[in-house]
């Protein structure tokens, strides 16, 4: 796919169901007519502008977006979907926070469906470049979709150009490529941790937030993590400090959240580039933590 | 569906109780117990600790509630929910609590108390009565400390660590990292006390200042309240100066791998693509 648009090679169109902006009804057309990067207005017929070839379901006319509950999983009333079963509330637990050694991301590694266990192993921290790396949350099929879209269209932009595309810029195009689907049941947020000049560190929803920041945790999980990590994080922690801090958060946060949980992913991004390390099961930390304190029980008894 | 409840009679409550599914204006918003209230036992008997805003979906109606309240000198009750509805179900208690010591010549134990709550809240189940109450007790006989969560849903349980309220997550962390039996009487505060603060620092609807009692087979003592305010800006003292200090340091080095730390550790996987 890459190759091709660098080639300028022009596809026939089988069965292609594009995007279509008669079907945004009252919202403003987001981007121009002309190919994003590419300076010239090569209007090619399949490409309306957007670098996609899916269709999407006509979205919801604006006055019943304005008009739509406050609880913002509701389907539009005229819509066609189904309703949801259940609240998503982004089951997960995932955080990134800058120190003075780069920027450390972690995440649990449990995908979870209603009560259910879809799968105990997923991959939540996905590599986009040798930079930049990002942590997913949300719907699964959604994050790991966007994904593949965002590392497509920072290769591109690599090809193209010659040079990286900065992170606030990624989280810019990222969070416009979104924002036609604002309003309908997709449900994305994702932050950028990676390395252009300096630790970056920016937060990427469907909703359309957009933040930088220096420390996010994000899913179900997030508020366990968020209490262990403003009480230890500070500028000058070591590398080893950083990764024991994540990890902690981490584990506190699948400790008591029944949407996270079996293991954990951490990945420290410097200027060298990012760097994994061995995914870890927390179920080993749960026993030596009780067996911690139960020696300093037994301890104090003495 | 008037049950006729001996203890409710008396009092000037009404005595037909509302249908289980009446619901005539809908909630603007769910009820998520707007507050921060936290106990856990350990070998120096319960802390209890609690934040003191109340909120009304988005004002703050009132920045110096109490939320712990003594029911008597060795049992206090930290509520969460409505706090009209608190406040009233906690003098219902300590009045029946009263007048069980006045017949049989005994306190009643803090899980009979937890019990004896939880039944007088069970015709309001489905009511939009909101109570979680959470009962720390210590009995001045050999029995251990207890710790009892009650809730208008009908949940009773008994436990070691409860945190209860919209910041209790983010107490709860806090509280899973620190709290475990042998604690000494000042670490449990300085728990107790960061934990609240966590929670107000993250939580909009907890905040001002935080309230700790320590119950032991004395009774209960009380620490004086304490503005979380000053903590909130020693925090933004330190943090600004860390910044300067980051700013400084990545002005002095162009070169910032110089503060990157060279050895890397055998379970670190080098994959570039």
């Amino acid at each position: 796919m890459a190759l091709e648009d660098v080639c300028s090679f022009k596809e026939r169109p089988v069965q292609h169901k594009w995007f279509s902006f008669s079907s945004l009804g009252d919202a403003a057309i987001p981007f121009p007519k002309s190919d994003y990067y590419n300076l010239r207005l090569e209007t090619s017929e399949n490409n309306c502008g957007v670098p996609l070839h899916f269709f999407i379901p006509p979205l919801p006319h604006s006055s019943s977006f304005i008009n739509r509950p406050l609880s913002s999983f509701c389907p539009p009333k005229n819509s066609m979907t189904v309703q949801r079963p259940f609240r998503l509330a982004h089951g997960t637990t995932t955080l990134g926070f800058i120190f003075q050694g780069g920027v450390i991301a972690a995440a649990d590694t449990r995908a979870s469906a209603g009560g259910l266990v879809a799968c105990p192993a997923v991959h939540k921290i996905t590599p986009i470049h040798s930079h930049l790396v990002v942590t997913s949350s949300g719907s699964g099929a959604d994050c790991m979709l966007w994904e593949r879209i965002l590392i497509r269209e920072i290769r591109l932009y690599q090809l193209r150009h010659g040079h990286r595309l900065s992170i606030r810029a990624t989280a810019k195009l990222l969070s416009s490529m979104l924002h036609p689907f604002k309003g309908t049941e997709m449900c994305v947020a994702l932050t950028l941790c990676g390395w252009d000049n300096g630790p970056k560190l920016i937060y990427v929803c469907s909703d359309g937030a957009r933040l930088q920041g220096d420390v996010f945790s994000v899913g179900s999980g997030s508020p366990y993590a968020y209490g262990v990590l403003d009480r230890e994080l500070r500028w000058s922690l070591s590398k080893g400090e950083a990764i024991s801090l994540a990890r902690e958060a981490v584990f506190r946060a699948t400790h008591r959240d029944a949407y996270s949980g079996n293991n954990v992913d951490l990945f420290h991004i410097t200027a060298q580039g990012w760097s994994q390390r061995k995914r870890e099961d927390l179920k080993e930390e749960y026993y030596r933590d009780k067996e911690k304190k139960g020696k300093k029980k037994n301890d104090k008894l003495k | 569906m008037a049950t006729k409840n001996p203890f409710l009679t008396s009092s000037s409550l009404p005595t037909c109780l509302p249908f289980a599914s009446s619901q005539s204006v809908p909630l603007p918003f769910p009820m998520a117990h707007g507050t921060t209230t936290l106990a856990f036992m350990f070998q120096g008997g319960v802390m209890a600790a609690a934040d003191t805003r109340s909120s009304c979906s988005g004002l703050v109606a009132c920045p110096a509630s109490q939320k712990i309240l003594p029911i008597h000198s060795h049992l206090v009750g930290l509520t969460s929910g409505t706090s009209a509805d608190c406040a009233l179900w906690k003098r219902i208690l300590a009045r029946e609590l009263r007048l069980y010591q006045l017949r049989h010549g005994r306190r009643l134990s803090t899980s009979g108390a937890a019990k004896l709550l939880s039944h007088m809240l069970h015709p309001f189940k489905g009511t939009e009565l909101c109570v979680a109450a959470t009962l720390c007790g210590k009995k001045m006989n050999l029995s251990g400390p207890r710790l009892f969560y009650v809730c208008s849903d009908g949940t009773r349980l008994r436990g070691m660590l409860f945190s209860v309220g919209s910041g209790s997550p983010y107490a709860y962390s806090i509280l899973d990292q620190g709290v475990h039996w042998g604690l000494s009487v000042d670490e449990a505060k300085s728990i107790a006390r960061e934990a609240v603060y966590r929670a107000t620092y993250r939580d909009a609807y907890s905040g001002n200042c935080v309230d700790m009692y320590h119950i032991t087979s004395k009774g209960w003592t009380r620490r004086n309240r304490e503005d979380l305010k000053e903590e909130y800006y020693r925090e933004k003292e330190r943090r600004k100066h860390e910044k300067t200090e980051r700013r400084d340091t990545s002005l002095s080095d162009s070169h910032t791998q110089i503060l990157l730390e060279e050895n890397r550790e055998d379970c670190w996987t080098e994959e570039r693509w």
